[in-house]
Order: structure tokens, then sequence, then C-alpha cells
């Protein structure tokens, strides 16, 4: 979580910094090249090109990775592409990966706040900074982006993909920056064991005097015809701080999922401004494939939503039966059961004594309810009955559509049942912030910020500019 | 599964390498056989999937090849198919996810989902032991009725010679 402040120069690439940068092993000549040329025009007449080579001029993820996917799926299977974006504030996670464990949605509901220097981050009008939830449609885990993280995405033909062979060209990149600081250590910038570009920082304190970042993570997806490595590049983002309380959610401890878990890594920015950073992986590119290319191409938003199958694309990626319905199945449990016989966090002391609960959820919908131990109002009713009534009448309901636990309780209990504690516990679980209390009579102004987390994320999605857009063409959201 | 073949050679040389032996002079002790339907007949893709017919060739089971999960490397989830669902040869019916990279399953031949390996839903690893075991415990993914079309698609697939000589050359690129 350091900020790596001593590359904050960089030297201008190749000239300044003599051949210790370079690899030995590199196969690839460096001669100097003009820097490319961005011409913001059409791109899709450009798909069958055997090289290409895209900018986008937008922020938004959802729209950046629908054009990616639309290179993807659109591009000549033969042809080689290479695609630069910079997203808004986001948490990205991937395919097979579940928001409740992997996001701690309060925070991510809560925003980021403004710089100390007053300079909002984005035009969002004077608040906190919304953050968007993504789930991309590669593999992987979860990652941050903002201002200060530019991606890069490379789609080239299945014979010639490896899962290090273009993290390896943004090494190069990056190293034709001086981000690999030979002199302090040969090793610098490379690619890990996992795929990801990390940065070795001279470090006394550590046995090998090297403490070790992440400054670049990969995922991959793999059609019949065409694979796609895209990956992230952390230059100076100003949030590092406040990556670790974004990406752990409090269900962590009472929860056994299937699909993928993040893996957690110190990050630093490497450093150095968006634009000498593209220029660097487009001339990396370019010395790989060849000049063929031409010029690169600058993707506006307006010339993304005229491609039908970009709007399809953005309308998938923002829908919340994507973002939620697609969490692979996974068992929430009060108590460890024999699949899974972990100790559990101590849960909040307000709750009733004997209270167990159990959830089995798939695609987001509640497979199964096992509740225990709740106090009825009415004497003499046979509380384990209740219990049972109550468990099966929530089997059924989709997770991200609950709005306030304490009311779905009391709706599917037949007797009059004290459920507020247990409600706010599991809307503290699953990130949800319920309208506020005896909202019937009075709706205070701004109560948006109550209700599913579904809901949160799909209003926080309406206010883009790309929603906006969509909408202003008569596209439902 | 078209563009895992290739994938690890960086990665992972040794498994690279081991693949190419394999490949050549296969051992039955590293091999699955089909136990199913006598006189079932087996073909493969280039996306690197098998489909077992059963003689009458009305209904087959489909899944990944060893080679294919091999290539993959750890395989930690299945998108299963739809069951019910109708699909046409090289639709992409799920997806499993291993070391980041999420792939793309294809339909071999035109046909219905009848039923899918759930087993794979709790122990994905299933594919990276029994890849072509279509039995209970086995990798298969799905269970499908052949469509007309399907028929004629299934015999223009490799048989498993075939497929072992487009393999050991994918290895020598």
């Amino acid at each position: 979580m350091t900020l790596l402040t001593r590359l904050g120069t960089l030297p201008r690439r190749v000239s300044s910094t003599p051949k210790l940068n370079c690899p030995p092993s590199s196969p690839f000549s460096r001669p100097s090249r003009p820097p490319t040329i961005h011409q913001r025009r059409a791109y899709a007449p450009l798909l069958h090109h055997p090289l290409q080579i895209y900018r986008s001029s937008s922020a938004d993820p959802y729209l950046n990775l629908s054009i990616e996917h639309h290179l993807l799926t659109r591009s000549d299977p033969d042809s080689t592409i290479l695609f630069l974006y910079t997203n808004r504030p986001c948490v990205v996670i991937g395919r097979n990966q579940n928001p409740w464990l992997e996001v701690n949605l309060h925070a991510l509901r809560e925003g980021l706040p403004p710089p100390p220097d007053g300079t909002p981050q984005e035009a969002g009008g004077g608040g906190n900074t919304p953050i968007s939830l993504v789930r991309r449609r590669s593999g992987g885990g979860t990652v941050f982006h903002d201002a200060g993280n530019t991606n890069y995405s490379v789609i080239c033909p299945p014979r010639i993909f490896d899962r290090d062979r273009h993290a390896l060209m943004v090494v190069r990149a990056l190293q034709s920056l001086g981000v690999a600081a030979p002199l302090t250590h040969p090793n610098a910038v490379r690619v890990n064991e996992r795929h990801d570009i990390v940065l070795d920082r001279p470090d006394g304190e550590t046995a090998n005097g090297v403490r070790t970042f992440k400054v670049s993570g990969s995922a991959y997806k793999l059609t019949r015809t065409r694979a796609l490595h895209h990956g992230t590049c952390l230059l100076g983002s100003g949030n590092l701080g406040r990556v670790g309380g974004l990406l752990r959610g409090p269900l962590g401890g009472f929860v056994k999922a299937r699909g993928v878990e993040s893996v957690r890594s110190a990050i630093c920015n490497v450093g150095g401004g968006r634009e000498e950073f593209e220029e660097a992986v487009v001339g990396e590119f370019v010395r790989m494939y060849g000049d063929g290319a031409g010029e690169g191409v600058v993707i506006g938003e307006e010339e993304a939503l005229r491609q039908e199958e970009v709007v399809k694309g953005v309308r998938e990626l923002m829908d919340a039966e994507w973002i939620f319905g697609q969490t692979p199945g996974f068992v929430f449990s009060t108590h460890p059961t024999e699949e899974d016989p972990r100790e559990r966090p101590a849960v909040e002391w307000s709750l009733p004594d004997d209270f167990h609960a159990q959830l089995t959820v798939r695609h987001g919908e509640i497979q199964s309810a096992r509740f225990a131990g709740f106090e009825y109002r009415d004497f003499g009713v046979d509380e384990a009955c209740e219990d049972g009534i109550l468990s099966t009448t929530l089997a059924g309901k989709r997770l991200h559509h609950i709005k306030d636990w304490r009311r779905t309780l009391k709706q599917a209990s037949p007797a009059a049942i004290d459920a507020d504690n247990v409600g706010d516990w599991l809307n503290h679980m699953f990130g949800i912030r319920p309208p506020a209390p005896f909202d019937t009579t009075h709706t205070p102004a701004g109560s948006s910020v109550g209700g599913a987390v579904a809901e949160a994320v799909v209003q926080a999605i309406s206010h883009t500019p790309v929603a906006q857009l969509l909408s202003g063409r008569d596209i439902d959201l | 599964m078209a563009s895992i073949a290739r994938c690890l050679r960086v990665a992972r040389p040794a498994a690279f390498s081991a693949v190419s032996r394999s490949s050549a002079s296969r051992t039955p002790a590293a091999r699955c056989f089909s136990v199913t339907a006598a006189n079932a007949i087996k073909r493969y893709t280039k996306e690197h999937e098998w489909i077992d017919v059963t003689a009458d060739k009305k209904t087959g089971v489909v899944g990944i090849t060893e080679y294919a999960a091999r290539q993959l490397g750890d395989i930690v989830y299945v998108e299963l198919p739809e069951e019910g669902k109708a699909v046409a040869a090289g639709d992409a019916i799920g997806a499993v996810e291993s070391v980041k990279s999420a792939a793309d399953i294809n339909a071999p031949i035109s046909c219905k989902i009848t039923q899918v390996n759930l087993l794979l839903e709790d122990k994905p690893d299933t594919i990276n032991k029994v890849a072509e075991d279509d039995s209970h415990g086995g990798g298969w993914i799905a269970k499908v009725q052949l469509t007309e079309d399907g028929v004629n698609e299934f015999d223009a697939l490799m048989d498993e010679a075939a497929y072992a000589e487009f393999t050991s050359e994918e290895g020598d690129h």
C-alpha cells in the first residue's frame, strides 16, 4: 500500500535510459519511432485489419468492457488488437466471483471522499465520488480501478496466446519508461508466477533486501476463435490506501463459496502519466507485431454506442442479474456445519442467544433457508414450528432484491416476531442499507441511499453519462 | 475450449512437453475408458471437446479432452450448460475457469442438452482428473440428444487417431 514517489518523474523513453533496462533475452529490436498519433474515427470498418490499435476516450467501465467484447467477438479471427482504456472509480470482480464476499458493499456505496485539496475526482456534484460495481466476462480476481490506473487489452488468435506473453510486453514498456530501476535491483519489474506484474523495491528490513508489490493484474477470456488478455496497471492512483477497505465484505467468516476467491496482494503505483504509459505500450506492441496497424484510433462514447452489440453488451454488464445473479453457489451459516466445520466469527451481541441461520444461495436466489431461535412476541406459539414456516417462506427470494431484512423476516413470519436485531445484522452482512426506520409515513429527502444492493447499484449506474446517453435513445435500463 | 492449447508454453514448459510426449504414445494407465454404452463411438473437435454417442446416434455425452484439461491447469469453477437448451455446433454452452482464464465450452455438434454433471459444481477439478470419463463420478459435462444436423456434424469430427495427431502437431509448434 505504498506510493512509489521516487519514480514520480520518469526519464523519457529509450534514448535516455540505456540498454540496462532491456532484458538481455528480449528478441525485439528497439528502433526509435515517432509517437503514435491517435485519431478519433469509426472503428467498426477496421475490424478486419490484421493489426489494430485503439484507445477509448470513455471512462465508463461498462462501456469500455463492452467495446473490448465487441472487438473480441467481431474482429477478424487472425487479427491482433491492442486496446487501452482508463475507467472512473470502480471495483471489478471476476466472472465467477461473489460480490457479497469480495466487495464491501457499504464502503462502495459511500463512495470516495473528495481529495484533501478539494478538487473533485470526477464530475459528480461535490459529494463523494461514486464507485461502480462491475462483473467482467473474464476470469480471475477483484481489482480496483480509478483514473490513476490504465488498462491494456490484447486480443489475438489462440495459436500465439500464452498467459505471460503480453504481460511481458507491458513489463518491457515499463522498463522503457525507466520503472525498472535496474541499478537498485536487476529484476525490479517482472511477471510473477501468477502472471501479474510486480515491482521489487529495495527494503532493508526484509531478508532478501526487497519488498514486492503488485502493480498490474491479469485476466483472460478464451473463446472458440479468440484469446483475450487484459490487465490493469497502477500508474498514479491516489486511492491505494482505500482499496483494502473496499475489497473486504463482512461476510467472509460465515460463508463457504464455490467459484473464485481473490488473492490479496500489496499494491503500489509505478509512477508516470497515462499518455506516457500508453505510448510505451503501443511502442512495444508495434515492435512485436509490426507497424501495420498504422495510426491508433480513439474510440469515443457516441461512436461506440452506435454499435448495436456494444449497447447490448453495456446492458448485459449493467444488469443486476449479471452482477449478482451470476454469483456461484454459496452457503451462509452462523454456526459450523458438516460441510464447513470452521469456527464462525462472533455474531452481534444483540442477537438471540440460540440464534441459528443458514442460507443456501444459488445464482442469487435463496434455495433453502434454516432459521432457528427467533423470539416471538406471542406466548404459547410453537417457536420451532414458526421458525420452520418462516424459513420455508424465504426460499425462492432473490438475495439482491431484499430491501430490508427486518421487513422481509417480519413478512415471512406468521406470528409476531422480534426481528429487528437479526434484520439489522443481516442487512449489515449483505451490504443492504435499509430505508430509515418507520419510513412508512415520511420519506426523508435523499432516501435513495436505502434499499436492496441491486437497486443501489442500478441507481448509481443510472447517473452515469453512458446510462444517460442510452436512456436518451429510449433504451430502457 | 479453443485457445487453451498453447497457452502455457512459457508458464509451464514441463507440463507442455509432457503433453507432446503423451499424445504420441498414450499409455493405458493415463486414460479413462467409457463404459456406459456398448459400441459407443467417440469423436473430437479442434476446439478440444469430445463427444461419445450411442450406436444409434440418438444420444451422446460431451466433455473437454484430457489434453485440454492439462493445458488449462487447475480448474476452479465450471459454469454448466442449461438443461433443455437446444444449441448449434460451436455455440458456447458453458465455461470453465482456471488460472484467471474463463474458457468457453463449445457444443461439438447441434444438439439438445438433456442433463448436466452437477458433480462439477462441487468438484470442478474432476475434469483435471478424469476429463473423458462419462460415468458417474467422471468429468463429463453434459448429456445430449443429437439433432439431424448433429448426426452429420458428428460424422465430420476427428476420430481418436486423428485427434492424437492433431494435438501432437499443435504441440510441435
